[in-house]
């Protein structure tokens, strides 16, 4: 962070961080990492790892991890649709995206507040994300409820390329889902070879805490891999009943699946970009729920960047977090909290944007207010520049000795100079004398968000999308709409009844 | 770039020297004469005025430009017309300041550099100034308008002493007094005799210029 001068919340101290290392590659080489794809235990065998033919765990060697470790970039561009925007992810910047997977939306006009998420607020998603300043980027967040399971990550692609200049991320929904996602994009951007060198998406690989890379998971990796997409690896361990209710016992554990999925990530294809990151958080003791929100949410995740920082692979965690239900205070404390923690660990890529009730609603206007928060979080890791010019005695002794009474610095250079870099001027803060905020509206800051995303909706000009593409791109959705479930099964070599992903439930039983 | 852009290049960067160079040549060159520049001046501080209303730029911004604009104006502008025997075009003139005992100027000099960018002449007195003060200001500039400030309720009686000694000097009827600041209201207007209350400096623009129009 080439400006930012508070100092990284580092909650281990430099031997704890080796500790830890020592203790996850220990794991990961005597206990191993639980593997499902045949494919993947394979490619790990060939690279001399054993693997127990019973329980399907594979021991990583220390050598093999340390190496393939190496190999990871510490830092890569991620290109929006057309290319004409790009960011660069690495071990120092903080950039912003949102986080998965609301399958419900704010509605005040419902009895309930909420209703299910449809198409059409995927679609207002990505727009409002598109002309926002610090989120960069997108990921299914809104999930489609309306689309049909299996032809959900196409009609999302085909809806990120009509709005969007920003990348688009995805989870690893296996081989075939995954292996759409690529031909769709490359469709977009002019050819695999264009895809491979300047990444467009974002892939997401969750293990499942304790150890495990499930099936459908490893299955798109290997994809996102080969096509070079950069991948965040994360588990979404809860410290007291998927992993130890100790934060340093928990941090051990998902080091090792971020470790065991990178290292298979660098086997599939080496230089591979890979996030390093976390969603853990920790298990409430009352009612077993998970508790995203918590403190010790952030204390993982600045933990988690230490690590990454460690390794010298860019980190991903998240922030503006919250269990509540509603859009009250323990919603507003909860996202600072997490997301000034996230900021102040030094977290590089930062999922955060929109969500409450432990990400599973959506309210666009958290996203207009998080992205505000963004901004204050930045301004705090800026810290206080002091110089001579910052110290302005000139300008004190001026003020100070001014024959006129009342002189204040309002109108001086000095004051416009710095008034936007030292005062971060809020959009959305009211602060308003109350009369004033009663003029307009006495509007609360969700009302004000609410105007502010009407105005961005209206306003909003999707970019131009070539006729051909939309073509090409709407006769693959049809295509893979027609596919059968059992399709899926079978390819994927799944077994179970269903699959969950974020808060989705995929019931393979029956057509959905 | 036209005199007008160039204009509004020197007070948007507060340049004063840049801004008196311009008016001089052009008055010495009989180019465009004073009271012509003052309606010029006048259009860009409207500009700035509406852009600080629309939040697009902020209180340094308009303050500063109108204290640079205020200085011209007193320095070059003036005198020219004066001299020229015509007279300063103006929606009206307006003395205002905080009252005695209070040091308040923040919210005053808003209202000041906003009465001032929407045409009118403004004689700020500063702060803790005392009733007679505002009076004989009035009566030396002609003053159609005086405006009190106060943002204490201690000094906030100040307000009621100024209307008083007003009628006390039978000229309560020859001024329009308006007053403002947040420990003040519409009631206390009334209650103390004032001729009107303003919320913010937008609304002090507002009535200021119903009170010019009604009268």
């Amino acid at each position: 962070m080439e400006n930012l001068r508070l100092k990284y919340l580092k909650p281990l101290s430099k031997d704890e961080i080796q500790i830890i290392d020592s203790a996850a590659i220990e794991l990961l080489s005597r206990v191993g990492i639980k593997i499902d794809a045949e494919s993947a235990r394979k490619l790990f065998k060939d690279y001399g790892c054993e693997v127990e033919i019973n329980t399907n765990f594979v021991k990583i060697p220390e050598e093999l991890m340390r190496e393939n470790l190496k190999k990871i970039p510490n830092s890569f561009k991620l290109y929006g649709a057309d290319g004409s925007f790009n960011f660069e992810v690495d071990t120092k910047s903080t950039k912003f995206a949102t986080i998965g997977t609301p399958v419900k939306i704010y509605d005040p006009s419902q009895k309930k507040g909420i209703r299910r998420t449809v198409l059409e607020d995927t679609i207002q998603q990505i727009r409002i994300v598109d002309s926002l300043e610090n989120i960069l980027c997108s990921h299914i967040d809104v999930w489609p409820n309306d689309i049909k399971v299996t032809a959900l990550h196409a009609h999302c692609i085909y809806q990120w390329y009509k709005n969007s200049k920003k990348p688009y991320g995805l989870g690893c929904l296996g081989k075939l889902a995954s292996q759409d996602m690529m031909d769709m994009t490359s469709v977009i951007v002019g050819g695999e070879k264009e895809l491979k060198l300047n990444p467009r998406l974002v892939g997401f690989m969750n293990p499942t805490s304790p150890l495990h890379l499930p099936q459908l998971m490893t299955n798109g990796y290997e994809i996102f891999a080969k096509y070079n997409q950069p991948t965040i690896i994360a588990s979404e361990a809860m410290a007291g009943s998927t992993a130890p209710v100790t934060l340093a016992g928990l941090l051990v554990q998902i080091v090792a699946e971020t470790i065991g999925g990178a290292v298979l990530g660098q086997l599939y294809n080496p230089g591979s970009p890979i996030f390093f990151g976390t969603v853990s958080n920790t298990t409430d003791m009352r009612s077993g729920n998970s508790a995203i929100g918590a403190i010790e949410t952030g204390l993982i995740t600045a933990g988690m960047a230490q690590m990454a920082r460690f390794y010298d692979i860019p980190s991903r965690g998240p922030g503006a977090v919250t269990d509540s239900k509603v859009l009250d205070i323990q919603n507003g404390f909860e996202r600072l909290q997490t997301l000034m923690f996230a900021v102040q660990a030094g977290i590089n890529y930062i999922t955060c944007a929109g969500t409450y009730e432990a990400t599973l609603v959506e309210a666009l206007e958290l996203l207009v207010i998080d992205d505000e928060l963004a901004s204050i979080c930045l301004r705090a890791m800026e810290g206080i520049q002091v110089n001579e010019d910052t110290i302005g005695l000139d300008v004190i002794r001026k003020i100070a000795l001014s024959p006129k009474k009342g002189t204040t610095y309002l109108s001086e250079k000095h004051t416009r100079k710095y008034m936007k870099k030292e005062l971060f001027i809020p959009k959305l803060i009211d602060r308003n004398r109350r009369t004033t905020w009663r003029k307009k509206g006495s509007k609360d800051i969700i009302e004000r968000a609410r105007d502010r995303i009407n105005e961005l909706l209206q306003n909003y000009v999707p970019p131009e999308t070539n006729p051909d593409i939309e073509a090409k791109l709407l006769t693959m959705i049809k295509d893979i709409e027609e596919r059968t479930i059992d399709l899926y099964k079978e390819t994927e070599g799944i077994s179970a009844d269903g699959v969950s992903i974020g808060h989705v439930e995929i019931k393979t039983d029956k057509e959905n | 770039m036209s005199l007008e852009e160039k204009i509004e290049e020197a007070i948007v960067a507060w340049d004063e020297d840049s801004l008196k160079d311009l008016c001089n040549s052009s008055i010495e060159s009989d180019d465009v004469g004073a009271s012509e520049l003052l309606r010029i001046i006048g259009r860009i501080m409207r500009k700035i005025g509406k852009l600080f209303e629309e939040e697009e730029i902020f209180l340094p911004d308009l303050i500063g430009a109108a204290n640079v604009v205020k200085n011209v104006i007193d320095d070059v502008l003036d005198p020219a017309i004066r001299n020229s025997g015509e007279k300063r075009e103006t929606l009206g003139r307006v003395v205002l300041g905080t009252v005695e005992g209070d040091v308040h100027s923040i919210g005053k000099d808003l209202v000041a550099a906003f009465l001032f960018s929407n045409g009118f002449e403004v004689f700020n007195l500063g702060e803790e100034v005392p009733p007679a003060k505002y009076i004989e200001k009035a009566e030396e500039v002609n003053a159609q308008i005086i405006g009190l400030s106060s943002l204490l309720t201690m000094s906030m009686d100040i307000q009621r002493q100024v209307i008083e000694e007003l009628k006390n000097r039978g000229l309560r009827n020859k001024y329009k007094v308006i007053i403002g600041g947040s420990p003040t209201s519409e009631e206390w207007a009334k209650e103390i005799d004032a001729d009107g209350w303003a919320d913010d400096a937008i609304e002090a623009v507002m009535l200021a210029k119903k009170i010019i129009q009604d009268k």
